[in-house]
């Protein structure tokens, strides 16, 4: 294939590669604000807004780059669609960092506090159903796998589940006001993952927009075999 | 945080889907489909003695919108324009399969007039080409030769308003239009075209020759002319497909065995679908600079 736009397409190569770091560092903080909230382990809890100062500024050098593109190479056709993905992947992905960031605060202040086992159990099991989405999420973009991108809301319904379930959990707790109150911040830590997954399943979508060229809203309706698209 | 937010789930039903329209897709700012076909080019195929140049191109052109041609050098883009007033007659051993119908008529027919068509089917080429005579004189010629009964200044001041020159000529009207600038001629060439009352204006690359702020303000004209005539564009400049057009064909060449080149239809469809999500790998590969 001759190409005649290769300082354009390295760029956007680069911003790609960019991002997919970024995203492997968002699994690797997941896992951090969990240990954090369920070991507990403060230093775990550091560690996850060290990394996020860097995805932080990642987000900005990402969004500088984009302008430039986009200004100096006016992309079209499949690279205009992916110029839409990398800036909605980029926001996304920050704002995975400060959904972790968020956990890992709710780790600091709930540190010390009586807790509930089940609900730590809760924490992690949702914690290990969100990593792999995040690996999923971003292995169906970098294969510009369609089928790969369509598991994503499948294997968000669990998550969404145990989120919903957090708050029988708590009110299971009793009226005792110490393990209350650790119990009320877990909600938000439940909270928290479950628009990790959300926003992995937005990723998911806008890897079929870059596939397809249409953009469809995934929910339970639009899983696997039951989209337009298939056939 | 609302207190809902933590609530168990209420309903098991899922929420309808919702479809948002890709650019791509039709929205309002898309061309509708139930313009009238003023050209409706089927099957055409052209050739120059033996050598196919084109073959089986299929595009019908929607009234009042810019219809562009796009593709590669030698792919045929002029040589179809061309057929669409009839000026491949000017060349000898030229001959086409296929029919061109402008508004129900097939052009090529016996009984057509190819000096009354050309009338109809205005032309605008490459590079401007005005007569060596005033810029009345070239406004006023084809009319003239025409037979017009009209008040000729009316007439030159109409169609030098259209082509956004008036203000610019209006106290030099008997200088030669040799003196303009290339913008200015490029936009005398259009005056000229249009004083006939054509339907439709033929535009072969009109701004090859022009600095960048001229083709602009040829691009702007388009789409003030738009409102009254039907353009097609054959153009090398695809950001220039993309801002003036509504629909665009993107056509590619075959070379055979022994060198010989015939273009061909890749895709054609509306310039928003050509430019966000083109049907078609050949043309991704073509617009996006990743030549198979």
């Amino acid at each position: 294939m001759t190409e005649i736009r290769s300082r354009f397409h390295k760029e956007l190569s680069d911003l790609e590669q960019t991002l997919l770091t970024v995203a492997d560092q968002a699994e690797q903080m997941v896992a951090l604000a969990v240990d954090a909230v369920c070991v507990p382990d403060m230093d775990k809890a550091a560690r996850v807004m060290a990394l996020d100062q860097w995805v932080d500024r990642t987000y900005l050098d990402v969004h500088n780059r984009w302008m430039a593109v986009m200004a100096l190479q006016q992309p079209i056709a499949g690279d205009l669609r992916m110029m839409s993905v990398l800036l909605h992947l980029n926001t996304t992905l920050e704002r995975m960092g400060d959904q972790c960031v968020n956990i890992a605060k709710l780790a600091q202040v709930t540190f010390g506090l009586p807790r509930s086992e089940r609900i730590v159990a809760q924490i992690r099991e949702m914690g290990d159903l969100v990593r792999p989405m995040i690996r999923t999420g971003v292995e169906a973009l970098v294969r510009r796998d369609l089928e790969q991108a369509r598991l994503l809301p499948a294997m968000d319904e669990p998550v969404d589940r145990l989120n919903r379930n957090m708050y029988k959990e708590v009110v299971d707790c009793g009226p005792d006001p110490a393990i209350l109150e650790w119990a009320t911040r877990m909600m938000m830590v439940s909270r928290a993952l479950e628009r990790i997954g959300d926003q992995v399943v937005d990723i998911a979508e806008q890897t079929a927009f870059l596939l397809t060229g249409e953009m469809v809203e995934f929910n339970e309706e639009a899983v696997p075999g039951q989209t337009e698209h298939d056939g | 945080m609302k207190a809902e937010d933590y609530a168990p789930a209420r309903t098991e039903q899922a929420p309808p889907a919702i479809r948002v329209e890709a650019p791509g897709a039709k929205s309002d700012t898309e061309p509708s489909d139930d313009a009238e076909i003023v050209f409706d080019v089927v099957g055409l195929s052209v050739y120059y003695r033996d050598f196919q140049a084109v073959r089986d191109i299929t595009i019908p052109v929607r009234q009042k919108e810019i219809t562009a041609l796009i593709g590669p050098s030698g792919c045929g883009k002029s040589t179809i324009l061309r057929c669409f007033n009839r000026m491949n007659d000017l060349i000898e051993e030229a001959r086409i399969e296929g029919s061109v119908n402008f508004h129900g008529i097939d052009i090529y027919e016996e009984d057509v007039d190819p000096v009354e068509l050309r009338r109809r089917v205005g032309m605008v080429f490459q590079k401007p080409n005005p007569f060596p005579k005033s810029i009345y004189d070239n406004v006023a010629f084809g009319p003239r030769v025409g037979g017009f009964k009209v008040n000729m200044d009316d007439l030159v001041e109409e169609s030098l308003t259209r082509a956004a020159l008036w203000d610019e000529v209006k106290d030099k009207l008997s200088e030669s239009a040799l003196a303009l600038s290339g913008g200015q001629q490029q936009r005398l060439c259009i005056a000229r075209a249009i004083a006939t009352s054509p339907d439709v204006v033929l535009m072969d690359e009109p701004c090859s020759a022009l600095d960048p702020i001229a083709t602009l303000r040829i691009e702007e004209l388009m789409q003030e002319l738009k409102e009254d005539y039907t353009i097609l564009i054959v153009t090398h400049n695809m950001q220039q497909a993309a801002r003036v057009s509504d629909r665009t064909a993107f056509l590619t060449v075959d070379v055979n065995e022994v060198g010989q080149r015939t273009g061909y239809l890749v895709e054609f469809d509306t310039t928003n679908r050509i430019f966000t999500s083109p049907a078609r790998p050949e043309t991704e590969a073509y617009i996006t600079g990743r030549f198979g």
